[in-house]
């Protein structure tokens, strides 16, 4: 079995105590695994601590117990992080430098040669959009075009794991779409992605895994749609027939709601679905619709917060 | 590979800084207003115009390393761009060195444009250059490498404030370590003696490094003496940075 590329194991971080403020634990006991080539979502309200789970991921942060590995290796080695690429929350980039010379000086923190940089510097600007203002100073870009930037350096040693924190939150919905885009574009490429956000729908469209932190502790994991699918709610059956046929069908009137000619009709358990299908049928009725009404991944992420 | 990128961003950070820019307009015009004061001197013009060249250079070199040296790192973590260099495949001690070592750049430069405009100076008036001031000037740079390497260690620990007011002390205290010398010698029964005593032992001696009034005197400068003296510089450099290294390297970048 291949290296997890993420392995967090029993990670604690307490802040310690500020003056006139007591320590504060941000992170507790979280155990974490995520394998290579998945898309994983972090998710949780904020002051969950994910954030903090990242910046000790990324040796911004020093645990003070628990370990965290990158494709095996410990994460506070140097050799980890050649094949991470991070962005940080909001990100604040050098505003006296134009966007091309911030992805020169990041590749070079790489150690990539000459050609490669120019290679990468054009590539990135491109996948992100950015390469009609690449030449522009830094601190006349929008928020937009920073996240962006911050995007591109990320990339810019072409990772095997990208690390992102809210990566979606200063976008405008055509940047969240082109954004969803390029993280499918680059799972089609085999690459792990981690990253942690509070807009739901976006993790629900692109993660094929979720993790939901609490007040530091991971409190459900698994993949979104063993958990969605884990927690069908209950199956409503929509049907044509006549009232006096559809009082025979035994349901009590109060659990049938009738739309015009259309009856609806919610059940909680597979019997008892096959059985008012045949039923229906059988008093020659028409089947219009059968939906399982699942739970979406914010009812799901509601029930583990206590909401 | 790692500390030479971050010193050369560090070095242009550095020169796009109007602060440092003003700084260093104004420290030039200074020197050249030292023609203007030199006129008033009676017969010691050219003793003035030096003397106020140095001490301009060296108090100049001062702020421009307050200011930028405190301002640089405090700023990395403040404004968290730190996040973008520190996640990447290097080591902290590479940052400390880097930012440092861009630093030195910056400084050099900045001492090379006020020791060229001195010795213009030098040249309109006395109508040759005095290249017995450079001693001086080396050393005064050596005594601003240090100031910076203290600053940095501060700007590690505390806010810009008390790192501006603790090297603004430290560079008091360094001119004055002779005289406490001498008080601890002549009053060694006062209570405090062992504080006095530690700073003195602790604090660099930056009077070892001021040759300005010698060079002025025309005081001959055998080079060991200049040698001595930088050594005695390099050190605590080098012992000030591994400090300020060690510090960073535990820090939570939060």
């Amino acid at each position: 079995m291949a290296v997890p590329a993420v392995k967090i194991d029993h990670l604690t971080k307490i802040y310690s105590a500020d003056l006139g403020k007591k320590p504060m634990c941000a992170v507790d006991d979280l155990n974490l695994e995520v394998e290579q080539g998945e898309v994983f979502a972090f998710l949780g309200p904020n002051g969950a601590g994910k954030t903090t789970t990242i910046k000790t991921m990324m040796r911004l942060l020093f645990p003070t117990r628990g370990f965290v590995e990158i494709f095996g290796i410990p994460n506070l080695s140097v050799k980890a992080m050649r094949s991470v690429g991070f962005l940080p929350e909001q990100p604040q980039i050098y505003g006296y430098l134009t966007g091309r010379e911030f992805l020169d000086f990041t590749a070079r923190l790489f150690r990539l040669d000459r050609s490669t940089r120019k290679k990468r510097i054009d590539d990135c600007l491109e996948q992100v959009g950015l390469i009609k203002r690449a030449d522009g100073l830094i601190r006349g870009y929008s928020r937009g075009m920073m996240q962006r930037l911050g995007l591109a350096q990320a990339l810019i040693n072409d990772p095997e794991l990208l690390v992102l924190d809210e990566p979606m939150s200063n976008l405008d919905p055509v940047g969240r779409k082109e954004f969803r885009d390029l993280i499918l574009e680059l799972k089609d490429k085999g690459k792990t992605l981690f990253f942690s956000s509070h807009i739901l729908s976006d993790a629900e469209m692109i993660a094929d895994r979720v993790g939901i932190v609490n007040q530091g502790r991971l409190v459900n994991t698994g993949k979104l749609r063993d958990l969605i699918e884990a927690q069908i709610r209950s199956i409503e059956i929509t049907f044509i027939m006549t009232p006096d046929k559809t009082a025979k069908l035994g349901f009590e009137q109060a659990n049938i709601v009738q739309q015009d000619e259309h009856m609806l009709v919610r059940l909680e358990n597979d019997a008892d679905v096959q059985r008012t299908i045949g039923d229906i049928m059988r008093l020659d009725g028409r089947i219009v619709s059968v939906v399982p009404q699942k739970r979406t991944l914010e009812d799901i992420f509601m029930t583990e917060l206590g909401g | 590979m790692s500390v030479l990128t971050i010193a050369m961003n560090t070095f242009r950070e550095s020169i796009r800084n109007r602060v440092m820019i003003n700084i260093l307009l104004f420290a030039v015009g200074l020197i050249l207003l030292s023609i203007v004061l030199g006129e008033w001197s009676l017969g010691e013009q050219i003793k003035v115009i030096k003397d106020f060249g140095l001490s301009a250079m060296s108090i100049f070199g001062l702020l421009i390393a307050i200011f930028i040296g405190i301002r640089l790192m405090v700023q990395e973590l403040e404004q968290r761009t730190i996040y973008l260099i520190a996640s990447k495949p290097i080591r902290r001690w590479e940052i400390v060195l880097g930012k440092y070592s861009g630093l030195a750049l910056t400084l050099i430069v900045n001492v090379i444009l006020m020791a060229v405009t001195l010795l213009v100076v030098n040249l309109i008036i006395e109508g040759r250059i005095d290249l017995g001031l450079l001693p001086a000037v080396f050393l005064i740079y050596i005594e601003i490498l240090l100031i910076v390497a203290f600053a940095l260690f501060f700007s590690s620990l505390m806010s810009p404030q008390l790192s501006a007011l603790a090297t603004l002390i430290l560079y008091m205290l360094g001119h004055l370590t002779n005289f406490l010398y001498e008080y601890i010698r002549v009053f060694p029964d006062k209570g405090f003696h062992w504080l006095l005593k530690g700073i003195y032992y602790i604090v660099p001696n930056l009077e070892k490094l001021n040759l300005k009034m010698a060079v002025v005197d025309h005081v001959p400068q055998p080079p060991h003496v200049v040698a001595w003296a930088t050594a005695y510089g390099l050190c605590y450099i080098v012992i000030v940075l591994i400090l300020t290294a060690a510090v960073f390297n535990k820090k939570d970048l939060k």
